[in-house]
């Protein structure tokens, strides 16, 4: 299965790309070659360089950061708002066929 | 440039640290990626190790923290239990133990909050490269690669400028505890059983040590709790303190890594800029884009950290090989910033190359390096500042490199400028 997943950069450009379940959108971004999310340390927490807002209508279904994500939101380069995720933790699935996120400027 | 390393036939002795004093063996890890992707080598110091040399294998392994773990050792030399426990910072764990001390220093080292420094670092420019061009000739890493993180580090950590010189030695003997040039007890020449609890299995651990605690005493004694130290010793959510092994453990750790590893960067692109024609005309060509790019380049072409041990903590096959638990593998990250599959003519320095996925910062891992857009900041201002006023550079006597077989770099560059 896949969800179709929108990222919409800085100036408004759009890139899509269809995520098989199960893959994190930080490597779906890389593989989609999103510009400004960057992932430095492959998705283990460590870095908060795949930073997204999560589209408001979504922000429900994505879930809210905790744990470690949240402390490393503190750590990220664009200001942290209440829809900031760090896209490593978000995992492509049914329930997110449609996603939009908005990259940071 | 090609980097022609005559002591280099392809299989040099990757354990030993006499291969490096002639650079980095780039024939031999061409050599490896091509024939022996994940290639076992003997090691006269103690059990051998596997060497994964293609960048695809070091970001694969890399990330999987669960199976080659950090918490036996980060080295190529073996450690007892003990000896792990006594001298382990936050690198030689896991998540989450590794994530839980990460999160509380990650602000500090931010892109955001490094960002503010940029005044002061070019500040700082400013004075070493005055101080350095008095002569025209001179060391160029001893009076500008060397300067720069050395002050730098005493800003972030907090000291008065004049104990640097003396941190800094003691960074030196601890980080390149293979090079008879910087420390008294050379590690695979001496014996250094009586410091085998110190970090780096080094006396100056213990200097370091004492410094440390004075310095946190007087900060303490007059209500300083700025810079970062006091935020590794702040109790945490959960009312933890750390002990006295890990912080003196956490500082050595701040001496040495945010020291050298931005020094042998700087060493690097200065030694290219003296070698390559062209370059120092394209960072003045007064395009501003070059400059999102090139701090990457350099530090993909230093690789100053040359490996990072993981342990194997279950068997698994790879490229046709059987690892056991308990086997030492090395990630080469010198070897996958060469890597012709991830990187078009890799032997060359282009300051415009993008995407530029180097390793040099253990990308794809958890241990990415915390303090990586520091280095970035000043490799950019460091080489702002030097294109502004030198016109050219030429190099006047052959260089030197380190000798070690973890930390990589110049440690002498003899250097002719003429300026704008």
């Amino acid at each position: 299965m896949m969800a179709h997943i929108t990222w919409i950069l800085p100036d408004g450009r759009q890139i899509a790309a269809d995520v098989a379940d199960g893959v994190n959108l930080m490597n779906a971004a890389a593989m989609a070659n999103v510009p400004g999310i960057i992932g430095e340390c492959g998705g283990c927490l460590s870095c908060a360089t795949c930073h997204v807002y999560v589209d408001e209508a979504w922000q429900e279904k994505t879930g809210e950061a905790d744990g470690t994500e949240d402390a490393m939101l503190d750590a990220t380069d664009a200001p942290r708002r209440d829809s900031s995720r760090l896209s490593c933790q978000i995992v492509a699935g049914p329930a997110l066929d449609g996603l939009v996120l908005h990259v940071p400027g | 440039m090609t980097v022609w390393t005559p002591m280099d036939d392809g299989f040099a002795d990757l354990s030993s640290h006499d291969t490096f004093t002639s650079g980095a063996p780039h024939n031999t890890f061409a050599r490896l990626r091509r024939e022996d992707p994940l290639a076992w080598s003997d090691f006269p110091g103690g059990k051998g190790f596997w060497s994964v040399t293609r960048h695809a294998d070091i970001m694969e392994l890399n990330r999987d923290n669960k199976l080659l773990s950090s918490a036996r050792g980060i080295r190529m030399e073996d450690q007892t239990y003990e000896e792990y426990l006594a001298r382990r910072t936050f690198q030689e764990t896991d998540p989450p133990e590794h994530t839980r001390v990460r999160t509380l220093v990650a602000k500090a080292f931010s892109k955001p909050v490094i960002a503010l420094f940029e005044e002061q670092i070019r500040v700082l420019c400013d004075e070493i490269l005055d101080q350095a061009f008095q002569s025209r000739e001179m060391d160029a890493v001893k009076l500008i690669a060397r300067q720069l993180p050395m002050r730098m580090l005493g800003r972030i950590i907090g000291t008065p400028e004049e104990d640097l010189d003396w941190l800094v030695e003691k960074g030196d003997a601890l980080i390149a505890n293979t090079d008879p040039d910087f420390t008294d007890h050379v590690l695979d020449k001496t014996d250094t059983d009586a410091y085998r609890f110190m970090p780096f299995r080094s006396p100056a651990g213990a200097d370091l040590f004492d410094y440390a605690k004075r310095l946190m005493e007087d900060k303490r004694r007059r209500g300083d709790d700025s810079g970062v130290l006091s935020l590794i010793t702040r109790p945490d959510a959960e009312g933890n303190v750390i002990s006295e092994t890990e912080f003196r453990n956490f500082f050595c750790l701040l001496v040495a890594a945010g020291n050298d590893t931005t020094r042998y960067s700087i060493a690097a692109g200065l030694h290219a800029l003296a070698h390559q024609p062209g370059l120092l005309a394209d960072l003045q060509s007064g395009d501003g884009g070059i400059w999102e790019t090139m701090p990457d380049e350099v530090i993909r072409w230093a690789s100053p950290a040359m490996y990072f041990r993981r342990t194997a903590t279950r068997d698994f096959e790879m490229h046709g090989k059987q690892v056991r638990e308990g086997d030492k593998v090395l990630f080469w990250f010198v070897s996958g910033n060469r890597d012709e599959a991830a990187f078009e003519d890799p032997m060359r320095v282009d300051f415009r190359r993008t995407p530029n996925r180097h390793l040099s910062f253990g990308q794809g891992g958890a241990h990415v390096c915390l303090g990586m857009w520091l280095a970035r900041l000043e490799v950019r201002l460091l080489f702002q500042e030097f294109a502004k006023r030198v016109r050219t550079i030429e190099q006047t006597a052959p260089h030197s490199f380190l000798r070690s077989n973890f930390v990589g770099g110049i440690k002498s560059l003899p250097v002719r400028i003429t300026l704008q």
